[in-house]
């Protein structure tokens, strides 16, 4: 599997090389859109960034534990994992140290920890990615989107912690 | 997400004022710290991979990847403008090779041409197989727990890739059908 980006890189500048493209001037010349790019980004991420901190913070993010709690454990997603998957629709680094947290605390190989290593693998930061993809048309609705995201993150999560009790 | 933002920053806002007044900035700070320091990581991701996909593009190569997947984008997305296609194609491709970083700036590319035919339908449909992520090896998961003293770090590609194809093929049903729904 290591082989898949170098592989991929081998055959995209071979056969640049083959069609004879310069290949540093349209190499900088894709450089120069990551620039605009990114920067167009970061008023979006500043915004999203500060609520996550303030949502984290102020404390609000604990009581949502603490009421969860019980609905998550009825369905059979431990509650030690109830924070993890609250924050990570919104932080990528956030849920990535309760992850680091949870493997500490718990061990590598315990239930909970590859209960919570699938859940993580196999979700994404929902809300930072509609600001990314969504940060030159704000006005959009993505309401409903983003909520059929959701649904189908929390569902895949109660498999998760389903097949981890079996495989 | 204007609501949902104000929503939570408000509830925070009001919370933090009972609990911490006094880091009610520096927790602003922070964020916008962290904006910008994922900003630059990003940054480098782009460079490397918008580089790249720029020698593809101009080599012909992603045409060629988007001929193959053009049926599939067609049918799925419901778009004819060839530029969004490409960018769809390639899209997919990366995501399905499981090089995430590369995925996105594809993404955001597709999303502006279909703006332009202000194909609404087909945005959200690119962001909802995105935000279910298909990623084929957990390599952050994985290494966290080989790190961690794990005997076996790899004994949860497959519940991973079972959850992960799950959770994909879940939202795009989902999307589908509640969209046909509203006669679109």
């Amino acid at each position: 599997m290591v082989f898949i980006i170098p592989f991929v890189f081998i055959t995209v500048f071979g056969f640049a090389i083959y069609k004879k493209v310069k290949i540093y001037d349209e190499f900088s010349a894709g450089v120069k859109e990551a620039v605009n790019f990114t920067i167009s980004l970061i008023p979006c991420l500043a915004a999203i960034f500060m609520m996550c901190e303030l949502f984290e913070i102020s404390g609000l993010a604990d009581i949502f534990t603490k009421a969860l709690s019980p609905v998550f454990n009825f369905l059979g997603i431990p509650e030690e994992l109830t924070k993890l998957v609250l924050i990570k629709p919104f932080s990528g680094s956030g849920s990535l140290a309760y992850l680091t947290d949870i493997i500490e605390k718990y061990g590598a190989d315990s239930y909970i920890t590859r209960c919570a290593c699938v859940c993580f693998g196999s979700s994404e930061t929902v809300f930072y990615i509609s600001a990314v993809y969504f940060a030159k048309t704000p006005n959009k609705k993505i309401a409903m989107p983003v909520c059929i995201v959701l649904i189908s993150t929390f569902l895949t999560t109660i498999l998760a912690c389903l097949i981890c009790r079996i495989m | 997400m204007n609501v949902i933002f104000t929503a939570i920053f408000f509830l925070s806002l009001i919370f933090i004022t009972v609990t911490a007044p006094d880091k009610l900035l520096t927790s602003l700070l922070g964020g916008a710290e962290r904006s910008l320091s994922t900003a630059l990581t990003l940054f480098c991701i782009y460079a490397v991979w918008m580089g790249l996909s720029r020698l593809a593009e101009k080599s012909g190569l992603s045409k060629g990847a988007a001929r193959a997947l053009t049926p599939l984008s067609k049918k799925l997305f419901k778009t004819d403008n060839p530029a969004a296609v490409e960018n769809l194609a390639m899209n997919l491709s990366c995501n399905l090779l499981g090089i995430g970083g590369a995925a996105t700036p594809y993404a955001v590319k597709a999303i502006d041409e279909l703006e332009k035919d202000k194909n609404d339908r087909a945005q959200m449909l690119l962001f909802v197989i995105n935000a279910t992520s298909i990623q084929l090896i957990p390599s952050t998961v994985i290494a966290l727990r080989a790190g961690a003293g794990s005997a076996a770090a790899f004994d949860i590609f497959l519940p991973s890739l079972i959850c992960t194809i799950f959770s994909t093929a879940v939202a795009t049903l989902l999307f589908l059908l509640l969209y046909k729904k509203r006669g679109k």
